[in-house]
């Protein structure tokens, strides 16, 4: 009792950053990824070893895995986002959230190349596109584990409000992976500050929350495929609205009936 | 094959080398210390080609939200103030280098400015995906939805500001390296940006309109466009303000 606990060894404090060991280092990151298989194992299990192949020059073949495992998957959560609504959702969201996702990930691809060379980075704009689709893939890896817990609250709650949410929450934490992924990915371009990629990730995250959006419904029913001109909102002023005619946020618990009314 | 090996090569050759623009925005010192020094037509004609392709882009973006037809102005009017702005002031920036300390030519001063611009260009050019993203999601403006256009407006200032302020920093950065000395370097960037914006925000001023107004027609220049000028009308609305 009151004995004094072991000094903490120098150099060995658990926010010491070191510098990350270059890629290639181990013989397994030089193995070369096989199929569509082999690059889910790797993007799951072995990032550094994607990381490393994106710089080879015979890539090309790993970035198409990765954009087909991309596709794929959101298809596959797509389907089950329409579930809940069902008849036209069935295939109307699948083709939302693959195309939204591809979509978003074009539109900020420049701009990450720009902070990418802004930041001292020497990479490609071919290798950042693979990065940007190794996020993809495994952001959409993640969602299709989420799948059978998104399809369990389906069959339970007629919340649109709701159902979008736990869909967001569920995006949510696989993009902070798949961003974790694309940052780590950074950190080996030879960039010599990360600012540049926290304000692009701010901007991927806006781009992305818009698109849900502007490719309404993904959750619920709608006489149109996508909104019309008129019905342009930005995502916030649609989330606000949506809360406002849920019913299930909205209606009054019924009265209970009055003692003196059965006298 | 290395950066740096195809730079090299594409300094032998007499192409243009897109690559080049992503050493401009590393801010790479040794190959652009050389590009300064050397003539080349190709490189020249490169710095134009982005400037005119990357500010041309983003233009469109800007102003197409009031129609498609503005935004074809808008695209043609951009490129033309950057250029005009370079070529207007390019003899005084080329006595203003001596004077203050950093002995460069005529050649040399014309290439740092369009070395600048091409940064910033390159910068605006990567965004106007967004910005157009940004612009299909927004109401038209005719539908005078309230808080839409400050968005618009303060991400345009945002985005230009930012491009433009990295496109000064590069230049900073090379001025401060030809002239050895990095006081000398402020003060011909402070002194090339006082007469790059005395006659760019002219300029602006002649050639608006660029995001158009709903309640005025879609044109390429205003009537009175050689009619006052951009200080007149900011003291105007500063004396509005008060």
């Amino acid at each position: 009792m009151g004995a004094t606990p072991p000094r903490i060894p120098t150099g060995s404090w658990a926010g010491y950053q070191a510098a990350p060991e270059p890629l290639g280092t181990n013989p397994v990151e030089r193995t070369p990824i096989q199929g569509v298989i082999g690059a889910v194992e790797a993007i799951l299990r072995q990032p550094r070893r994607v990381m490393f192949q994106m710089k080879q020059p015979n890539a090309g073949g790993l970035i198409i895995s990765l954009l087909a495992i991309a596709v794929v998957c959101s298809l596959v959560y797509g389907v089950v986002v329409g579930t809940f609504s069902g008849a036209q959702q069935y295939w109307a969201a699948p083709v939302k959230i693959a195309c939204g996702m591809l979509i978003s990930a074009l539109i900020c691809l420049p701009s990450l190349y720009i902070f990418a060379c802004l930041s001292g980075s020497q990479a490609r704009l071919a290798e950042m596109f693979g990065l940007v689709a190794g996020l993809m893939a495994l952001l959409t890896v993640l969602l299709i584990g989420f799948a059978p817990v998104a399809w369990v609250f389906s069959e339970s709650t007629h919340s649109v409000v709701v159902m979008g949410s736990l869909h967001l929450a569920f995006w949510f934490v696989a993009a902070i992976f798949g961003l974790r992924f694309l940052h780590a990915a950074f950190c080996h371009l030879n960039a010599k500050t990360s600012g540049g990629f926290q304000v692009w990730v701010a901007i991927f995250l806006l781009v992305a929350l818009q698109m849900t959006t502007a490719l309404r419904p993904l959750v619920g029913k709608s006489d149109r495929f996508l909104p019309a001109a008129t019905e342009k909102k930005f995502f916030v002023q649609h989330w606000l609205d949506c809360v406002a005619t849920d019913p299930t946020w909205n209606e009054t618990p019924p009265k209970a009936p009055r003692q003196d009314a059965q006298n | 094959m290395s950066t740096h090996v195809i730079i090299q090569m594409s300094e032998r050759a007499s192409t243009m080398d897109v690559r080049e623009v992503s050493v401009l925005l590393r801010g790479e010192p040794e190959p652009i210390n050389r590009w300064i020094r050397t003539a080349s037509a190709p490189r020249t004609a490169l710095y134009v080609a982005v400037i005119v392709a990357g500010t041309g882009i983003y233009g469109a973006a800007m102003g197409c939200w009031r129609q498609p037809l503005q935004g074809l102005y808008t695209a043609i009017k951009f490129p033309l103030i950057v250029l005009l702005t370079t070529l207007g002031n390019g003899l005084l920036n080329a006595m203003l280098a001596p004077l203050l300390g950093l002995n460069i030519g005529f050649r040399q001063s014309l290439q740092a400015v369009l070395m600048s611009f091409t940064v910033a260009a390159a910068i605006l050019g990567s965004f106007s995906p967004l910005l157009y993203f940004l612009v299909w999601n927004a109401p038209p403006l005719a539908a005078h939805v309230s808080g839409v256009y400050p968005i618009i407006r303060l991400t345009n200032v945002a985005v230009i500001a930012f491009a433009g302020t990295v496109g000064c920093a590069r230049l900073g950065q090379l001025l401060g390296r030809l002239s050895d000395n990095p006081a000398v370097g402020r003060r011909v960037l402070f002194a090339w940006l006082t007469v790059n914006f005395l006659l760019g925000s002219q300029l602006s001023w002649i050639l608006r309109p660029f995001f158009g107004s709903p309640d005025l027609p879609v044109e390429f220049l205003r009537a009175n466009a050689f009619q006052g000028n951009f200080f007149e009308n900011l003291l105007q609305a500063l004396q509005q303000l008060f």
